[in-house]
C-alpha cells in the first residue's frame, strides 16, 4: 500500500542509465529516470488551464 | 463462554508509541492538501491505522538492528570528520556592501571579530539572483540547470499561466461527483520540483545528524536522515503563498490585490465577521470554510474582547494577539486547522481589524511541513506554536495599507524570534552533525524600508534597515558561542540588497520592438498574456528575470524554429537589450543580458528561461511584467513601500560569507557550501557536484 512503484529495466539498460546519470548532471540513476519519463509525459498530459492556479501565488511578496 | 485473548498491556503502550513517532511513508501520500482545487483525505481510514500499526510493531522489532547499524555507519563516518559540528546560519539578503561599512564604522562587531579570527569573503550568488535559485544550490552544490529552480515562477509551457517553480499539488485524477458534491477517490499529491541531492540526505546516509530549518525550496519536506522544518513556498491554509484578511465596519469599496477585505457587523455591543478559510473541499462554487467570530468592545479605550470558537482573548489596539487556533469544519471528522494573529488597528468611529494569513497550524498539520512529520508538532509544544507560511513576513499588508510600518516590523521580529528560539534549541541540543538555519527578517525588512537609505521616504523608522543589520550581528555574536574549536562556523546570504527606483517592463520594449504580438487593435496586454497573439509573438518575460523565446516544439504556440533561428535571435536580443537606457534619467536600466545555455549545464536547462536579464541598479522587472502584462510604457516608477530589491544584474548583489575557519578560495559561490559540508565530515564530492570545497582543513 506504501511502496512506491518500482519499474524493472534491463540489466543492460540500467548499467548505461547509471553510467550516464553522474555525467548528464543527475545527483542519481533514479533521477535520470525519472526525468525522462516526467518529459515525456508531459508532452501526452493535458495543460492543466485551471485559473486556480494563479491564486496559488497570491502572496508571493515578489509579484503583485 | 468464548474465550477472547487480551493484547497484553505493554505491547499495545509500545505500539502506541511507536505508532505516534514513526516518520510515517511518504508524506505525500499520507496528507491531503487542502486548498484551492483540492479535497480533503480521510487521515483515520481503518486500512491506513492498521498498516500503521503492523510498521510499527515492525519497526519495534528491528530498532536494535538500526541502532547498531546506524552506530557503525555514524562511527565510520566521524572517524574521519574534521570537525564534530558545522552550524550554518543564513541571513537572507545580509548585503556585504552594509555589512562592509557598517563593520568599518564599528557597528557590527560580531561579523567583525569572526571576520579577524576566520575568514570573510563575498560570495558568489546564482544567476539569477533570488533566494529560491541561491537556496536550492546551496542546498546541493549545483548550478540551476541540475535542481531545476530558475525563479519563483515556471510557465505552463501549453498554457503559458505562470506555476510555482519549487512544488506542484497534483489534484486526485478520480473524483466521485453526485450532485453538487465532488468526493474526491485519491488523495492529492504535493510534489517538490527541486531536483538534486541535499547535501543533508547525503550526510543523514552516512549517520551524520542534521537539522535543517527554514531552508528555503524545502517543501514538501523531503523524507531523510534527520530533522527538518519547511520554508519559503509553504502555502497557507486558503493554499496561497500568503493572503491577510481585513475586517472593517466600514462598508467601501476597497479591493486589495494580495488580501481579502470583508465586513464587520454591528449587532448591538457586538461586532461579528466571518473569518474564511480553505475552499470547500466536497461542495462545488460552495463559499469556503468560515469561522464566525465577534469583537466586543470593553468600554476602555481601546479595548476589546475577541470570541472565537468559544474562547475569548483579549485585544489592544495595536496589540497582535498571540497565536490563535482556527479549525475549518468540512464534516464529521475532517477539519483543517490553522494559527492567525488578529490586530485591531482602529476602534473607534469605524472597527478596522487584521488578521495574519492563516498559516498551517504546526501541531496538527493539514499539510506535511516537516520531516518527519511530527517535528513541527514538537517544536511547537516545546517552543510554541510558529509561522509556517512560506514568506511569513505579511509585506502585501504593509504594501497595500492594512497595517502600518509598527506593525510589519513587530511582526517580522516576532517570527525572527520564533526563528531563533528553534535553532538555539537545535545548537543546544546537537552534539555531532550540523544544524542549518536560514533568518528571513533581514530579507524582508530591506525589500520594505529600502527607501529610508536613499532618503527617498522619512519617517521615525529611517534606521529600521541599519538596525536590522544590528540585531543580525547580536544573532551572529550569540551563534558564536556554540563554535568551539572542533565547530565549523558559516555565517552566508544568498544575495545582496540594492534599490528597487524604477520597473521596466521588457513584454512592452518586446511589443515596441516586433518581438510580442498583442490580438488586432490591443494596445495592452495581461495579466498573463492575455490578449497576446501566439502565433506572431517570438519573445516574452514572465517572473522576475527571465526572458523566453516561443520556442517551436517547446511553447504550445512556439514560432521559433529551434536551433540556428533560435541562437540568432538570442543574439539578437542580448545586443540590443544590454545596456538599455531609461530615457526619463538616463540610467542604464539593463547592463547585460546572459544566455543561460552559455552560463550553466545540466539536464534541466531546457526548462530554464532561455535569457537572463542583468538589471542595472536601481532597477527591476515592472511589477506588470512579472505577470505577463503589457503596459502603455517601458519604464515606470515603483511607489510601492517594497523599495529594495535583487533581482538584477547578479554580479551587483553578491551575498556574504564568514567562517571561524580559513577559506582557501579567494571567489566562493553559494554552490561550495555543500560539497564542503560533505568534506569537513570527510566525505567526498560527488560527481554531479560543481562546487568546490573551500576551506583550508591542514590546521585543524
Amino acid at each position: 500500500m506504501l511502496k512506491q512503484p518500482t519499474v524493472k529495466l534491463r540489466k543492460e539498460l540500467w548499467e548505461r542509465v547509471k553510467r550516464c546519470a553522474s555525467l548528464a548532471g543527475y545527483s542519481s540513476p533514479e533521477e535520470f529516470v525519472e526525468h525522462i519519463i516526467e518529459k515525456e509525459l508531459a508532452k501526452l498530459e493535458d495543460a492543466e488551464t485551471d485559473e486556480q492556479v494563479l491564486n496559488k501565488l497570491k502572496g508571493l511578496g515578489y509579484l503583485q | 463462554m468464548k474465550r477472547v485473548k487480551v493484547v497484553p498491556g505493554w505491547l499495545l503502550l509500545a505500539g502506541v508509541v511507536c505508532t505516534l513517532a514513526w516518520p510515517g511513508p511518504r508524506a505525500e501520500a499520507e496528507l491531503a492538501y487542502i486548498g484551492p482545487g483540492a479535497g480533503f483525505a480521510f487521515l483515520g481510514s481503518f486500512l491506513a491505522l492498521m498498516w500503521a500499526f503492523i510498521l510499527s510493531a515492525g519497526t519495534l522489532l528491528i530498532w536494535p538492528v538500526r541502532v547498531l547499524w546506524r552506530g557503525r555507519r555514524r562511527s565510520k563516518a566521524l572517524r574521519k570528520a574534521r570537525v564534530k559540528k558545522i552550524i550554518f546560519l543564513g541571513l537572507d539578503g545580509f548585503d556585504p556592501g552594509m555589512a562592509e561599512r557598517l563593520m568599518a564604522e564599528g557597528k557590527l562587531p560580531n561579523l567583525a571579530r569572526l571576520r579577524e579570527q576566520g575568514s570573510y569573503r563575498r560570495l558568489r550568488t546564482t544567476f539569477p539572483s533570488l533566494s529560491p535559485v541561491a537556496w536550492s544550490t546551496f542546498a546541493t552544490g549545483v548550478s540551476p540547470a541540475r535542481h531545476n529552480i530558475f525563479d519563483f515562477l515556471n510557465r505552463n509551457l501549453k498554457s503559458y499561466l505562470p506555476e510555482l517553480s519549487s512544488s506542484r499539488v497534483n489534484k486526485p485524477r478520480r473524483v466521485l461527483q453526485v450532485g453538487r458534491y465532488r468526493i474526491p477517490l485519491r488523495r492529492p499529491t504535493v510534489e517538490l520540483r527541486r531536483k538534486s541531492i541535499p547535501f543533508w540526505k547525503i550526510l543523514g546516509e552516512h549517520g551524520v545528524d542534521c537539522t535543517i530549518l527554514r531552508v528555503p525550496i524545502t517543501f514538501p519536506p523531503e523524507k531523510f536522515d534527520g530533522k527538518l522544518l519547511s520554508a519559503m513556498c509553504t502555502p497557507d491554509l486558503r493554499g496561497t503563498q500568503g493572503s491577510f484578511s481585513f475586517f472593517s465596519t466600514r462598508q467601501e469599496q476597497v479591493s486589495y490585490e494580495n488580501g481579502s477585505r470583508y465586513p464587520l457587523h454591528r449587532n448591538g455591543k457586538r461586532i461579528t465577521g466571518l473569518l474564511e478559510g480553505p475552499e470547500h473541499p466536497f461542495r462545488e462554487n460552495a463559499r469556503p470554510l468560515a469561522v464566525p467570530f465577534a469583537l466586543v468592545p470593553n468600554g476602555k479605550g481601546g479595548e476589546a474582547v475577541l470570541e472565537i470558537h468559544g474562547e475569548r482573548y483579549p485585544l489592544r489596539l495595536g496589540e497582535y494577539t498571540s497565536w490563535i487556533p482556527v479549525a475549518f469544519r468540512a464534516g464529521p471528522g475532517m477539519t483543517a486547522y490553522g494559527i492567525c494573529r488578529f490586530l485591531l488597528t482602529q476602534l473607534e468611529p469605524d472597527v478596522n481589524l487584521y488578521v495574519t494569513p492563516i498559516n498551517i497550524d504546526p501541531e496538527r498539520p493539514a499539510l506535511p511541513i516537516s520531516q518527519p512529520t511530527y517535528y513541527s508538532a514538537y517544536l511547537a509544544k516545546l517552543l510554541g506554536s510558529f509561522a509556517t507560511v512560506g514568506m511569513a513576513e505579511d509585506t502585501w499588508a504593509l504594501n497595500e495599507g492594512a497595517i502600518d510600518e509598527d506593525a510589519f516590523l513587530e511582526q517580522a521580529w516576532a517570527i525572527h524570534e520564533e526563528r531563533e528560539a528553534m535553532f538555539f534549541n537545535a545548537l543546544e541540543r546537537m552534539r555531532r552533525g550540523v544544524t542549518a538555519c536560514v533568518f528571513d527578517a533581514s530579507d524582508r525588512i530591506q525589500h520594505m524600508f529600502y527607501r529610508y537609505l536613499e532618503n527617498r521616504a522619512s519617517g521615525k523608522h529611517a534606521g529600521a534597515v541599519e538596525a536590522m543589520y544590528a540585531r543580525m550581528d547580536e544573532l551572529v555574536g550569540r551563534t558564536m558561542r556554540y563554535a568551539d574549536r572542533e565547530t565549523a562556523l558559516f555565517v552566508l546570504s544568498d544575495h545582496g540588497f540594492a534599490s528597487f527606483r524604477r520597473g521596466v517592463n521588457l513584454n512592452t520594449w518586446l511589443v515596441e520592438n516586433g518581438y510580442l504580438a498583442l490580438s488586432d487593435g490591443a494596445a495592452t496586454a495581461g495579466p498573463y498574456f492575455k490578449g497576446v497573439d501566439w502565433s506572431r509573438t517570438r519573445a516574452y518575460t514572465l517572473g522576475l528575470a527571465g526572458l523566453y523565446l516561443n520556442l517551436k516544439g517547446r511553447e504550445a504556440g512556439g514560432i521559433v524554429a529551434p536551433g540556428a533561428e533560435a541562437e540568432a535571435l538570442k543574439e539578437e536580443l542580448i545586443a540590443r537589450l544590454s545596456g538599455l537606457t531609461d530615457p526619463e534619467t538616463g540610467e542604464v536600466a539593463i547592463r547585460r543580458v546572459y544566455a543561460t545555455n552559455r552560463l550553466y549545464r545540466g539536464p534541466y536547462l531546457a526548462e530554464a528561461p532561455d535569457l537572463i536579464v542583468g538589471y542595472g541598479n536601481g532597477y527591476r522587472t515592472s511589477w506588470d511584467a512579472a505577470q505577463g502584462k503589457v503596459t502603455r510604457k517601458v519604464f515606470e516608477d515603483n511607489p510601492k513601500p517594497w523599495s529594495g530589491d535583487h533581482s538584477l544584474d547578479p554580479v551587483l548583489v553578491p551575498g556574504v560569507l564568514f567562517s571561524n575557519l580559513k577559506l582557501a578560495a579567494d571567489d566562493p559561490g553559494i554552490e561550495d557550501l555543500a560539497p564542503t559540508a560533505l568534506a569537513l565530515f570527510g566525505l567526498p564530492k560527488p560527481g554531479h557536484m560543481e562546487g568546490q570545497v573551500i576551506v583550508e582543513t591542514a590546521d585543524r
